[in-house]
């Protein structure tokens, strides 16, 4: 029982803690709030879950208009006018039904075409997609000892959130909360995740990249990428720069480690890095692409023989 | 002065009591007042407004109640007089289609009537900072805020008989909406009963037990084998919901989209804890008087949960905090500030 005033937000904080601190301790299940989400997402409609197959057997259902003008009604009066009406439209409404119901069967059959088209490229290509599923839900594991001290100095004296995207196993997260930053991190692999939720520190299970465009424009303080940098390709990588530049607070900090091409796909990023279509910019790269994107102070460290860390500052508005 | 209203639909609700109360807040103030809708729900019959074709006479400000797209919006473009607009929020779209797709027809519309009558409007009233910004991005030059209008004593009602409390009660009260995101609640509620106490209820209070979410929401239920543990109750009485306040331990709010949250309110003034995820406008209007939290997975809700409930001091602050928050919204306060903002819009 508490006896005095309670800061409710340094509570609400505590709390938090003490939840990681519990998962720490295996006294939640892993994947215990995991299996809840799946559980309501097998219940949730196909235009909610983002399954294409389902979406488009959705609308397959729904393509043909019914054309019967519906008569029933609990007032008798309304149920003659409702009478009188159907028998006057009802071949307006026929006409109408049909015509709907072929334009919905058209674009549905379009749709379906369309689809078939896009497995077929699918295939033709290797199936990127599929394979840059699987590769990012291989674990690949990254030194983080070669750049931990790189990145806490860069960060230091940050003020606000910090989030790495991605943390991995947690041990350049664990160096930054070690530092007296407020750092999360965001790991889509639950297996990896899992590893870091077990040292007790604040990890979202989520892609790096919608976590990012989830966050409230400039909130963040610090952010580092990390393992993400490498596998997306150039396109998306831009984009994550984009929502970088947005979600930072002016004059936060933006941290990039990454490995450099030359040892990327040795050992054990080997896997992901056959089956993704990125690849690790070279360092220079990231001078030349920065400042387009309102960064400023851009500065390359080498860190070891194969990889990089790049620092940046978001520049005031 | 006189200074008609607009509603799409007058009916039982937080738009429509706040419309009610605004005609008659402008009355008190000694203003002629009418309120016009296309539709009166049958229970509300009695409450004096007039329907959209009998308004014909002329007043010196009109003050559309915007809650989604309406005929009524296009009926108020079409009058000369000031507008001012009372912006009560759109339902974000990704909230709706894929499981409400004709209510997304009405939301699409609102937001084109709203860009349309920031044109035309002297003022945009929104009753939260959050509805501010969404007015401003829509078009507005001039705008401001004021709470919704409440009478604070109608939250006064003798409760009904109910069923004996059957350990720790979680509450909310909203509409079933993916808005409001009840799929959260249960999950949090699963995490409780499983790692706190296993003869914990959850009552769910609100309308729109036949729309898809709410049959989504009844199957998962069903699936974590919860049936016995959560009631959603639908629409129900002033005194039924009386009864559901005083016997909740705890009011549990994890809506991703609010445009202001009445059920805040009540909850405080019917002096129940609340335990809420800090989104949209949930944080504006609950202050301090509620435990905030930044993330709702379902252990750290449920966590929330157990520590406001087992700590008395803690569960008596955020009782007090709310009981003062919630005189913040008392009615000599709200009605002056909605009064003097909508007569200052005909003069301009």
């Amino acid at each position: 029982m508490t006896d005095e005033y309670v800061d409710i937000h340094k509570l609400a904080a505590e709390i938090e803690a003490e939840v990681r601190a519990r998962r720490a301790a295996g006294e939640y299940p892993p994947g215990f709030e995991r299996e809840l989400d799946r559980l309501f997402d097998r219940f949730a409609p196909p235009e909610v879950s983002n399954d294409f197959d389902a979406a488009l057997e959705r609308a397959e259902d729904l393509v043909i208009v019914d054309p019967v003008i519906p008569v029933a009604s609990n007032s008798p009066v309304l149920g003659v006018v409702k009478r009188v009406v159907s028998k006057l439209l009802g071949w307006y409404h026929v006409w109408l039904a049909q015509q709907i119901s072929a334009l919905s069967t058209a674009i549905n059959t379009a749709l379906r075409l369309l689809g078939g088209r896009v497995v077929e490229l699918e295939h033709i290509t290797g199936d990127v997609a599929r394979a840059r599923g699987v590769g990012a839900r291989t674990p690949a594991r990254r030194d983080d000892s070669a750049w931990n001290d790189i990145v806490v100095a860069a960060l230091r004296g940050v003020s606000g959130r910090v989030a790495v995207l991605e943390c991995g196993e947690g041990a350049l997260l664990e160096a930054l909360t070690g530092a007296g930053l407020d750092a999360y991190g965001v790991e889509p692999r639950a297996i990896v995740a899992d590893v870091a939720l077990a040292r007790g520190l604040e990890v979202r299970i989520d892609d790096g990249a919608a976590h990012l465009h989830a966050v409230g424009a400039a909130a963040l303080g610090g952010l580092v990428l990390r393992g993400l940098v490498e596998r997306a390709p150039l396109g998306e990588l831009l984009l994550l720069i984009d929502a970088a530049s947005a979600k930072l607070a002016p004059g936060g900090r933006l941290v990039v480690c990454s490995l450099r091409r030359e040892a990327w796909g040795d050992n054990e990023t080997a896997a992901e890095a056959d089956l993704v279509a990125g690849r690790p910019l070279h360092p220079d790269t990231w001078n030349a692409v920065l400042p387009e994107q309102g960064f400023v102070d851009v500065q390359v460290h080498a860190a070891g023989a194969g990889a990089y860390v790049v620092a940046a500052l978001r520049a005031d508005e | 002065m006189i200074v008609h209203q607009f509603v799409p639909t007058l009916e039982p609700g937080a738009v429509g009591a706040h419309t009610l109360m605004v005609r008659d807040v402008l009355r008190a103030a000694g203003h002629t007042s009418e309120v016009f809708a296309s539709e009166i729900e049958p229970v509300w019959a009695d409450r004096g407004a007039h329907l959209l074709r009998d308004a014909r006479t002329r007043a010196d400000v009109i003050v559309y109640q915007m809650a989604i797209g309406s005929i009524v919006g296009d009926a108020v473009l079409a009058r000369d007089e000031p507008i001012v607009v009372n912006h009560h929020n759109l339902t974000p779209m990704r909230y709706i289609t894929g499981w409400q797709p004709v209510a997304a027809h009405g939301v699409a519309w609102g937001r084109a009537q709203l860009r349309e009558l920031a044109t035309r409007s002297r003022l945009g009233v929104a009753d939260s900072s959050y509805n501010e910004q969404d007015l401003m991005e829509a078009g507005f030059t001039r705008t401001t805020v004021v709470p919704i209008l409440l009478d604070l004593t109608s939250f006064d009602v003798t409760p009904a008989p109910g069923p004996a409390p059957r350990g720790v009660t979680w509450l909310f009260v909203g509409r079933l909406a993916p808005n409001k995101a009840q799929h959260d609640i249960v999950k949090a509620f699963a995490a409780y009963r499983q790692f706190h106490n296993a003869d914990a209820h959850l009552n769910l209070v609100g309308g729109g037990r036949e729309d898809g979410y709410a049959r989504t929401l009844q199957r998962f239920i069903h699936a974590l084998g919860l049936d016995d543990a959560v009631t959603i109750t639908g629409s129900v009485s002033d005194a039924q919901l009386a009864a559901h306040y005083a016997a909740a331990d705890v009011f549990v709010v994890c809506s991703e989209h609010e445009g202001f949250c009445v059920p805040l309110l009540e909850s405080m003034y019917h002096r129940v804890p609340i335990v809420a995820y800090a989104a949209t406008a949930v944080p504006e209007t609950l202050g301090e008087a509620g435990l905030l939290l930044d993330v709702k997975d379902p252990c750290t809700v449920a966590a929330a949960v157990d520590r406001v409930v087992g700590d008395t001091a803690l569960r008596h602050q955020l009782v007090e905090a709310g009981a003062r928050r919630v005189q913040d919204f008392d009615l000599s306060r709200t009605g002056p500030a909605f009064v003097e903002a909508v007569t200052s819009a005909a003069g301009n």
